[in-house]
């Protein structure tokens, strides 16, 4: 089963500074939802152990989260790949950073999932609801994590 | 005594289930018995790059984790599948080439320790783009086996008939009609999933196997051949089975794997897939892409018939055909129909895909042809504008045309095709449903009436066309009868519900006049019971059944000679009549079978062999060919695309009835199978090959809730090659009904312009093609 999103968020911060945050692994680890447990393996990449629910697919998947910063364009690419229970989830994720004024930045982001084995059963709706919510706090935490 | 043939008894083994007390696989636990566990593969075509262990391994209570890489050091990584076309791989080495392929095997003190391990088995793998669909398949883009010398992914061209006759004369008819129809993957999903419990015991040099297997003597001698244990030294035991639709007719990776770990650990392993497994890995049944033409007069009378399939196989080429057949009995597609002239090919491809293609209660492949050809007869009828039930009698093979040769090359035994039809439509009511039609199309109510007038062939052998690993299809059996009048019945058959343990005391109970009650039958455990094919392809009845009969007649032979040894005259003297050996000419003197039974050990005649126990191999002379014309009413809910049944009738021909209430029950079983395909099920893999019905909450299996009220009735026409002139009845309400429910659903769609939806009839297919419809008007 193959999804992608697009969407766009503001960060109440100017742009160096969300492209410092963004660039730590060990921050970026610290705004996922639902992580058990996380291990900084490189300077832009870490592990994560993250409880998934998913219909009857329930349990712990592992990823492998890589960054992959272009300075020069504005742009992280982000790579993600896991799995557990049988599943596996790939996903590529992009995202474009423009200041939207001093003290804030506009990113635009793209994502596109591959999800194979039992977790690709549940159904489009069920994974897109799942991926929204994952995204919504993500972006939550980042947003909390720089106003302060 | 009285007749046991055509009495409506209980069946004998329905205690034991209706009370908690068959003994399945499940139920078997030995001491020291170990677990085993599979790792699946989440990708449909992937390389593999590296399995490490060692996390599995360190957890307390694995005891070995086995690979593919494993098996092949032990030569045991390659199987031949049955027919003997192609081999299968145990464990996906070097290549994954279907989503859920077993990768390696956990074994392990407890299930749960084992499942633990699985998770920690770590598998590294490249993805390889997959190939989804036979018609990709086709192109060679992607060639999926790099274990085949040849480089493509085409299997098989199969075919059967006159293609130039046909063609000319589909060419010269005056009215033509072609669809392309689809037989969809679906499931037998039994509700006992597969399991084996593997026990080698090292002191005695044997491997007992309890499996849960439709076939265990076959079973038997397919891995003595495979791993070179000498077949003495393997004994099965297929313990109770929880059906089987053919699903328990191929040997499974988990087999396999629970096997070779048994044999290296030397205590017993068990392994029991779960449902998911089941549904994901083991053989699935058609995915048949069938275009169908059929030329015709303007009155209605066929001139030819064309099929060409394009088969999805799957990734190993595992369909449980004989081995002449790789595509089965598909030759059967001509179906009740007197086709001057017909063709048939099939071709077949690997996809990324599950193997499989077994009979799903059908032998070999005959559900397929089936549904083609009266699902082409009814649209055949729409362009003609001709009532379909009149169509079909214009076209029927005459009963004065028996034995009827069919020009794809079987001999139909008998039949009354007509006066089957005739029973069926006057016991609906068909002229007044159709008038009823008539006034609800006027306001515009969707109601239809589908009709299926099915033949299909069962019963193999004969041996000299069948086999299996070179088996000849003969079955099997074993009569033995005890002092007091008792007796034990084994045969090579292994049933799964079926109620053998009932028909087969019946058959042999008024063979011989003995009380079917005190005839113990007993089947599955190969140390005992006489060699067997096994129980699938509706062969039974037909060939277990008959061998029966002829085992008993041995044993009526014999007793003859006690009987006249008893009353003191002449063996020429004795006849067997009203079930007891009597003196012909003298009224009142006779000996039942149970005083000639007690002589036999006590008393038998000088220079005779004491005991009174018979032996038969029956090597089928041909085939039985049972039909039927089932007929349903349907409700279309305009609004949500909502198919209510609201009449199934089943009128069937399955030659001389054992059990009827055995039969009826078959009937039941089979036609809600044939709902469930009709309405539900279907194997589904997304573009990426997915496989997206995993479990039951998305493979809908239907429940009482969903299922119809059946009618059924009968017409006998026995068969006249048989014994006792028995056809088999498992098959045909699967075989016959899918096609009636379709017939009746576009029946209902017909105002609408709708000329075929191909399985499952959704809801949503349903509402969706009425929505189109509407916007086209």
């Amino acid at each position: 089963m193959n999804l992608s999103w697009d969407g766009e968020e503001n960060i109440p911060a100017a742009k160096a500074t969300v492209w410092t945050f963004i660039n730590d692994p060990a921050k970026i680890a610290g705004c996922l939802p639902d992580v058990e447990s996380t291990a900084i393996t490189g300077s832009s990449s870490f592990d994560a152990v993250v409880r998934v629910s998913l219909g009857p697919v329930r349990g712990k998947f592992k990823f492998k989260v890589s960054l992959a910063p272009q300075a020069d364009r504005n742009r992280m690419d982000l790579k993600v790949s896991g799995g557990g229970l049988g599943s596996v989830v790939d996903l590529a994720a992009g995202a474009d950073l423009a200041p939207a004024g001093e003290n804030a930045t506009t990113l635009k982001w793209h994502g596109d999932a591959s999800i194979r084995g039992p977790a690709a059963t549940v159904g489009g709706r069920v994974l897109d609801a799942q991926a929204h919510r994952v995204i919504g706090t993500t972006f939550e935490n980042v947003k909390k994590a720089l106003s302060v | 005594m009285t007749a046991s043939i055509g009495v409506a008894m209980k069946r004998k083994e329905d205690p034991r289930f209706i009370r908690g007390r068959g003994r399945y696989l499940d139920d078997i636990v030995l001491p020291n018995m170990l677990y085993l566990a599979l790792v699946h593969s989440p990708y449909p075509h992937a390389r593999i790059k590296s399995i490490d262990k060692s996390k599995a391994l360190a957890l307390p209570g694995v005891k070995a984790v086995i690979t593919g890489e494993d098996l092949d050091a032990a030569k045991l990584e390659w199987l031949p599948t049955f027919h003997g076309y192609d081999k299968q791989m145990v464990l996906a080495f070097g290549k994954a080439l279907y989503q859920y392929q077993e990768v390696a095997g956990v074994v392990a003190t407890s299930r749960e320790i084992a499942e633990d391990g699985v998770e920690l088995v770590e598998v590294e793998y490249e993805p390889l783009d997959p190939v989804v669909n036979p018609f990709q398949s086709k192109e060679d883009k992607i060639i999926l086996r790099d274990d085949r010398e040849s480089k493509t992914n085409h299997i098989y061209h199969w075919e059967v008939g006159d293609k130039e006759k046909t063609a000319a004369a589909l060419d010269s008819s005056a009215v033509r009609i072609k669809e392309r129809i689809l037989s969809p993957r679906c499931h037998p999903a039994p509700l006992e999933p597969c399991g084996i419990v593997a026990d080698m015991n090292k002191a005695t040099g044997r491997l007992t196997v309890y499996m849960t297997s439709q076939a265990p003597h076959v079973h038997r001698t397919a891995f003595s051949l495979v791993t070179g244990i000498p077949e003495d030294k393997i004994h099965f035991i297929s313990p109770d089975v929880g059906g089987g639709f053919g699903n328990k007719v191929p040997v499974y990776p988990g087999y396999v794997v629970a096997t070779v770990a048994s044999v290296i650990i030397g205590v017993p392993v068990k392994w029991v897939e779960t449902r998911t497994e089941n549904l994901t890995t083991t053989g699935f049944a058609r995915d048949y892409h069938m275009d169908v033409e059929i030329g015709a007069t303007n009155d209605g009378r066929v001139t030819a018939l064309k099929v060409s399939t394009t088969a999805d196989h799957g990734a190993f080429d595992a369909a449980a055909d004989p081995r002449k057949y790789p595509a089965g009995l598909f030759g059967i597609v001509t179906g009740s129909y007197d086709f001057p002239t017909a063709f048939a090919e099939v071709d077949a491809y690997f996809t990324n895909k599950a193997p499989g293609g077994i009979a799903y209660r059908c032998s070999f492949r005959v559900t397929e042809a089936s549904y083609a050809i009266e699902r082409s007869m009814d649209i055949l009828a729409r362009k003609l504008d001709m009532d379909p039930a009149e169509l079909r009698r214009r076209n029927f093979v005459a009963k004065d045309k028996f034995p009827y040769s069919s020009p794809l090359g079987f001999v139909y035994d008998s039949g009354d095709y007509e006066a089957t039809l005739r029973k069926a439509l006057d016991k609906i009511g068909y002229d007044s449903l159709r008038k009823e039609q008539a006034e609800k199309r006027k306001r515009g109510e969707l109601m239809g009436i589908g009709i299926s007038t099915f033949t299909e062939v069962v019963g193999a052998g004969p041996g000299k066309h069948f086999d299996i690993l070179g088996i000849k299809m003969f079955d099997s059996a074993e009569i033995r009868i005890h002092p007091t009048g008792s007796g034990i019945v084994r045969a090579g058959t292994r049933h799964q519900g079926q109620g053998h343990e009932t028909t087969y005391a019946q058959i042999v109970g008024e063979e011989l006049g003995l009380d079917p009650q005190e005839l113990l039958v007993e089947e599955g455990d190969t140390d005992t019971a006489p060699y067997g094919l096994g129980t699938y392809a509706s062969r039974s009845t037909p060939v277990a059944g008959a061998a029966l009969a002829m085992a008993a007649r041995r044993i009526r032979e014999k007793a003859k000679k006690i009987a006249a040894h008893l009353m003191e005259v002449s063996e020429a003297d004795v006849e067997w009549s009203d079930y007891k050996f009597n003196v012909k000419g003298i009224p009142g003197k006779s000996v039942t079978m149970k005083d000639v039974a007690f002589a036999a050990y006590t008393n038998p005649p000088p220079a005779t062999e004491p005991g009174l126990e018979a032996t038969y191999y029956y090597d089928p002379p041909n085939m039985t060919f049972p039909n039927g014309a089932y007929v349903a009413v349907v409700d279309v809910d305009r609004d949500t695309g909502h198919v209510q049944v609201r009449r199934f009738l089943a009128v069937d021909d399955c030659g001389v009835v054992v059990n009827p209430m055995i039969v009826e029950g078959q009937i039941h079983g089979g036609l809600t199978e044939g709902f469930a395909m009709a309405f539900m099920q279907q194997i589904v893999y997304d573009d990426a090959g997915n496989h997206l019905n995993t479990n039951f909450t998305d493979y809908l299996v239907p429940t009482a809730l969903e299922t119809p009220h059946w009618e059924t009735d009968r017409t006998v026409t026995p068969s006249p090659h048989h014994p006792i002139g028995a056809k088999g009845v498992g098959e045909s309400p699967n075989v016959g009904s899918p096609q009636a429910f379709v017939n009746a659903v576009m029946d209902a769609l017909a105002p609408l312009g709708v000329t075929h939806l191909d399985m499952p009839l959704t809801r949503e297919k349903v509402w969706r093609a009425i929505r189109e419809a509407e916007a086209k008007t």
